[in-house]
């Protein structure tokens, strides 16, 4: 399936095997039943950093199923006010 | 800290000066000094511009201390624009300053006859005050640079623009930064017109000669700054995420969200979001050759600010606020940082509060006054403001004025004063704290944002109300408390995570004064400034009929949730009933 995957406050894809290598905005064909988890792990950021994903306008959680044609926004942990 | 100033602007003959001990406030600083002097010593039916009202400045308790994070100055009074109790709170160098030269608080009182303008110079020899009409309708960057020329580089100034001497409501008082820049503003509730009303267009203060103020317990205090910094520096949101990008990288969080509010609340998304965003911003100052971290007053180890250089690499503003580029960016439709820089530059020099001027050019926007997106007549109308011209009064008046001189029906305000830039409607949780907040709609009195969208101190769903009510009493509570310390509010970021830095805090209080202080201390303080403000609005005729929204919020459900503010009218009662 496709997602549309958008990478916030200097994050990057960091898997050197996709097309989107380094790329911050782009879409992407995961295996059906992916979870927040496995794209983040797809994309090879940071295991260390705890991370805020907004699928769809929504927070969810790294067990959250994805489908297709969904909006993934990943950000690094950020505040302001 | 142990004296307070009281200057009598009024007085037969001209300014008196009183300078006497702290007494009953004893102990306070920030916005418990100013709130507790302002609800005991102010009619609350008085007129806010007129003699009756008091002018409180206050640095916090810990200002002007070797500890990091300590320069903010709560500013209090009754707000001409609300009508309630006031507290404006502001980082740059005066509050350690004023610390350092003794004074708890430096309150302004009466009114003078006549036109003179008048300038406070305080210094360790006492307080002068002296008629200086040649600064008269200038702004606040020529203010300075004038006051420079008589008073130095080694001092800190606040001062109000033309705004203020017009007593504007959206008007604020500057601050300086450790440039000498006037940047950092007591920006909300029209503070700057209360000191215009006054005739004081400035304040000098020079600390030379006065020492750091000493802690009782020295080791204890330097141990837990030690431990408190190291919380800070290594928290991802204090110790990275502001640092680099400030607090604009909200607009991509906000927006991805879909509670970026757009076209004076139309939307919850902006189409030109990434174009305004924290990480572009950053990247301009960058390549301009300004900065994108840079602290506003000395000892911020976050340094959540930087500095915006235009195109030919020139100092245009410091770094601005998430709030001002959604004001004067999606809120009307623009779509291009270097305008907003430009307006907040006019903001700072005009003097007048950032959120409340942009959200009054959004009211006028629909009211067809000009196009949303129009980038030039935005300036223009800034320039209006600049001139005093009727238009630019009715705008630097604010968002609830300007909406009713222009029959506008969608107008984001709560007890008129204009809403920040968060959709209540896609985040209850905020809705309730600009609903019952003391202080009209103020994101920083409550902010909820923190848990509902970015997962600090706790995880609770935006569009659902569960959970909102206690949230926002919480954190209303804790930040009444964190404004009375003189610590940035940004520091929450990491006490609410990491119960080791929120010791380090409490050690910091403890170790300064000599006392043990505990977690339910500070909840003690924060509801005892609540108590006290709460208690003034009411005698000025507040009720609960006044924490509550605008209709719209409840009648037009907002994309991308498709959702109103769905917090019921008897759980935002429930607020203050602990
Ligand atoms: S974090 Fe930002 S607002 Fe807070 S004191 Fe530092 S520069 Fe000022």
């Amino acid at each position: 399936m496709k997602l549309e995957v958008a990478l916030f406050a200097g994050l990057k894809c960091g898997n050197p095997e996709l097309p989107c290598h380094g790329e911050r905005e782009f879409s992407l064909e995961v295996p059906d039943g992916t979870t927040v988890r496995e794209l983040r792990a797809l994309l090879a950021i940071a295991p260390a950093i705890p991370l805020l994903t907004i699928v769809n306008n929504h927070h969810e959680q790294e067990e959250w199923v994805l489908k297709e044609n969904d909006r993934v926004g990943i950000f690094p942990p950020i505040g302001g006010g | 800290m142990d004296k307070i100033a009281r200057i009598d602007m009024g007085a037969a003959g001209g300014p008196k000066v009183t300078v006497g001990p702290v007494g009953e406030y004893a102990g306070l600083g920030g916005r418990a000094l100013t709130s507790l002097l302002i609800a005991k010593e102010v009619h609350p039916l008085c007129h806010a511009l007129g003699a009756e009202n008091k002018l409180v400045i206050a640095p916090g308790m810990l200002s002007g201390t070797t500890g990091s994070m300590t320069g903010r100055l709560s500013v209090g009074c009754k707000s001409p624009l609300t009508g309630t109790i006031k507290e404006s709170n502001a980082g740059g160098q005066a509050a350690q300053v004023l610390a350092r030269l003794g004074y708890a608080a430096v309150v302004l009182e009466g009114k003078p006859e006549g036109d003179d303008l008048y300038k406070i110079f305080i210094n360790k020899d006492g307080i002068q005050v002296i008629v200086d009409n040649s600064l008269k309708l200038l702004d606040n960057y020529p203010v300075i640079e004038k006051l420079r020329g008589e008073y130095g580089d080694k001092v800190a100034y606040m001062s109000i623009g033309t705004a203020g001497e017009r007593k504007l409501l959206a008007a604020s008082i500057a601050c300086t930064d450790p440039e000498l820049r006037p940047t950092r503003h007591c920006g909300r509730g029209g503070v700057g017109a209360v000191m215009g009303a006054k005739r004081v267009k400035a304040i000098i203060l020079d600390d030379a000669g006065m020492k750091m103020r000493p802690p009782v317990d020295p080791d204890k205090y330097r141990d837990a700054n030690r431990k408190f910094v190291e919380g800070l520096r290594k928290h991802p949101v204090t110790g990275e995420g502001l640092p680099a990008y400030g607090t604009n990288v909200l607009t991509n969080v906000l927006n991805e969200a879909g509670g970026y509010p757009a076209y004076n609340f139309k939307g919850g998304q902006f189409p030109g979001s990434e174009k305004l965003s924290g990480e572009a911003q950053a990247q301009l100052e960058i390549d301009r050759g300004g900065t994108a971290t840079h602290g506003c007053h000395r000892g911020c180890v976050i340094q959540c600010s930087g500095i915006y250089n235009d195109k030919d690499g020139h100092y245009l503003t410091k770094q601005p606020e998430y709030e001002t580029v959604w004001s004067h960016g999606g809120h009307c439709g623009i779509d291009d940082l270097d305008t907003v820089a430009m307006l907040d530059f006019m903001d700072d020099n005009i003097g007048v509060d950032t959120i409340e001027m942009g959200v009054a050019i959004g009211v006028a926007m629909d009211a067809g006054i000009i196009e949303f997106g129009d980038r030039e007549g935005a300036i223009r109308l800034m320039k209006e403001v600049q001139q005093g011209t009727p238009l630019g009064r009715v705008l630097g008046s604010g968002a609830a004025v300007t909406g009713k001189v222009f029959g506008v029906e969608r107008v984001p305000v709560v007890k008129d004063q204009a809403l920040p830039a968060y959709d209540p409607r896609a985040i209850q949780g905020i809705g309730v704290t600009y609903a019952t907040t003391t202080q009209g709609a103020d994101h920083t009195a409550g902010y909820a944002i923190a848990t509902n969208i970015l997962k600090v101190g706790g995880d609770v769903d935006p569009l659902k109300t569960e959970g909102q009510i206690e949230l926002s009493r919480n954190l209303q509570i804790a930040t009444a408390a964190i404004d009375s310390t003189g610590m940035c509010l940004f520091i929450a970021f990491a006490i609410m995570d990491q119960p080791e830095t929120f010791q380090a805090l409490l050690d910091m209080l403890g170790s300064f004064h000599g006392i043990t202080m505990t977690g339910d201390d500070v909840v003690a303080l924060g509801k005892k400034v609540l108590s006290a403000e709460r208690d003034f609005n009411t005698r000025a005729g507040f009720t609960r009929h006044h924490d509550r929204l605008p209709r719209f919020f409840y009648n037009e459900p907002i994309a991308p949730h498709n959702q109103t503010f769905m917090m019921k009218d008897e759980e935002l009662d429930e607020v203050f009933n602990w």
